[in-house]
């Protein structure tokens, strides 16, 4: 069953509601949430969020923040339960050219999305704190601006990152398959999101000995810029799956040239 | 002109150049315009993001204000922190298509961002005037700076005359929308500029009064030179900044096509 999906020629995979759909799904959830996140803080942020210490805070921003860690757990889980129990199913058997472009392209919807997510959390965001860090004193780690920024988008690129990789490795294998060893854009991607986690955790040790911001560029926020740097490895992604959809597009043209001798000889 | 082109060429970069014309002109079935425009529009989100996260933390404060913008870390920080990410996109536009435009399409996307997080973050939820918090633009900078690589095809004159000639453009571009922030004022019967006044009047509380750039003739700024000694120095760190920028697109975007962690 799973080999007559995989053969099935796919018709217009790069149609704009065929292989393309994941990119426009996948961002326009990011782009929903993002926009919740940025009216809850805009209503409350300035009414509530400014005393940790108050029962206001606990309902609207601690109860955001676990709101927040739970539903990215639970699809994460759903998500990536999915992806390696549907692509288990796949190992093996036979693709169709038509159906790994249109694969390739569900990839590079991911891999979209990543791009965006990265962008909420490396400039959107950062804006925010930026502006709420030196006007507002700091008491608590879980400010109205970190809550959307640290523990949402941050977590929700290295999940992105790594379910484009489980998406690859089961359904790309001429490019990810696991035998073929770690793939380095995929290393330097997914740890730029993990690095950037770590660093949260040295910034509010920071924060923790100097509470005032002072001014934004202090070097211990410096460490910040190199996921910027290393998300590179996105670019890396992009020239592979070109590489492999020239390959795609090359055996197709040797195929057809070969039946039509074919067809011709019988002729 | 195309023959005359291709004297100067060894065997192996004519072979090069054949095979890409025959990629250049195959038809394909797969591969059409969709992939293109999916790939530059969203790049943007991860070009934008990388070059303003750059900028926010190495020279954010010298942007975020009238007042910051000053004759003399202005200059310096901004240049180097400004040139990183364009330069590495130069190099993959380069690479990848022979385009020189990485640093013009990188500035527009940093643009982009920059006004975005500046309208909605600064203006429309903390309330800072505009005219107090704009962004700098770094696209009349870039434009000269792929403009050099068209023209030398060579990525170390262009880390060496771009660098210097970022930072003096960077300045001078943004010195235009600056410079009425610059005015004399008085304010409670002292002079002082019109940005000076602006970072008095707009509370940032967490900014001690010690941090604030108050502009000022002093010995210390060599009697009003500091501004040229500045983008001299600006342009030095730039050149650094440029190959900070050679080492991500070289090594971080474009080495690991194809390369795998092998497992044994």
């Amino acid at each position: 069953m799973a080999g007559s999906i995989a053969m099935h020629e796919v018709e217009n995979p790069t149609g704009w509601w065929n292989g393309w759909r994941t990119l426009f799904i996948g961002c326009a959830a990011l782009l929903a949430c993002n926009l919740f996140l940025w009216i809850w803080d805009y209503r409350f942020a300035f009414s509530v969020g400014l005393d940790s210490s108050t029962h206001a805070f606990t309902t609207h921003y601690r109860a955001l923040f676990w709101g927040e860690l739970i539903s990215l757990g639970a699809f994460t889980g759903i998500w990536y339960g999915w992806l390696v129990r549907t692509g288990r199913a796949l190992e093996g058997q036979p693709i169709s050219p038509s159906e790994e472009v249109r694969r390739i392209a569900v990839l590079w919807g991911i891999i979209g999305a990543t791009s965006l997510s990265l962008y909420i959390e490396a400039s959107f965001w950062p804006n925010w704190d930026g502006a709420w860090h030196q006007t507002m004193v700091r008491d608590t780690a879980l400010t109205p601006t970190h809550i959307p920024m640290f523990y949402f988008f941050f977590p929700l690129s290295i999940i992105l990152a790594l379910g484009a990789y489980l998406y690859g490795q089961y359904r790309i294998p001429a490019v990810y398959a696991w035998k073929k060893g770690f793939p380095w854009s995929f290393f330097l991607l997914i740890s730029a999101a993990v690095l950037e986690f770590v660093q949260v955790a040295f910034n509010e040790w920071g924060h923790s000995l100097w509470l005032s911001e002072e001014f934004f560029s202090v070097p211990f926020h410096w460490p910040f810029v190199t996921y910027g740097w290393l998300a590179s490895g996105m670019f890396a992604v992009w020239g592979e799956t070109i590489i492999r959809l020239l390959a795609i597009e090359k055996e197709a043209r040797t195929v057809e040239i070969h039946t039509q001798t074919a067809a011709a000889g019988g002729a | 002109m195309a023959a005359a082109a291709t004297t100067g060429m060894t065997a192996a970069e004519r072979q090069k150049r054949l095979e890409l014309t025959e990629l250049l002109n195959a038809k394909y079935q797969w591969i059409d315009r969709t992939w293109d425009v999916v790939f530059w529009i969203t790049a943007i989100f991860i070009v934008g993001g990388a070059a303003d996260i750059t900028k926010l933390l190495f020279a954010g404060d010298w942007d975020f204000w009238t007042d910051w913008k000053d004759p003399q870390w202005w200059p310096v920080v901004t240049a180097f922190a400004t040139i990183i990410i364009p330069s590495a996109l130069q190099w993959i536009q380069w690479v990848a298509w022979r385009f020189p435009t990485g640093a013009t399409y990188t500035c527009t996307c940093l643009f982009l961002a920059s006004w975005i997080g500046r309208f909605f973050q600064w203006h429309i939820a903390e309330t800072y005037p505009l005219n107090f918090i704009w962004p700098i633009s770094t696209v009349p900078a870039a434009i000269i700076l792929d403009w050099i690589l068209m023209k030398t095809r060579s990525f170390v004159v262009t880390s060496v005359v771009g660098g210097v000639v970022w930072a003096v453009l960077v300045w001078a571009f943004n010195y235009i929308p600056l410079a009425p922030y610059l005015q004399p004022a008085v304010f409670m019967h002292h002079i002082l500029t019109v940005s000076d006044v602006q970072g008095i009047a707009y509370i940032r509380s967490q900014t001690p009064e010690y941090m604030r750039h108050i502009e000022r003739g002093a010995l210390r700024s060599f009697l009003g030179e500091t501004q040229y000694v500045s983008l001299v120095f600006g342009g030095s760190l730039a050149i650094l900044g440029y190959w900070i920028g050679q080492l991500i697109g070289r090594y971080l975007a474009v080495w690991p096509i194809g390369k795998y962690i092998k497992t044994y």
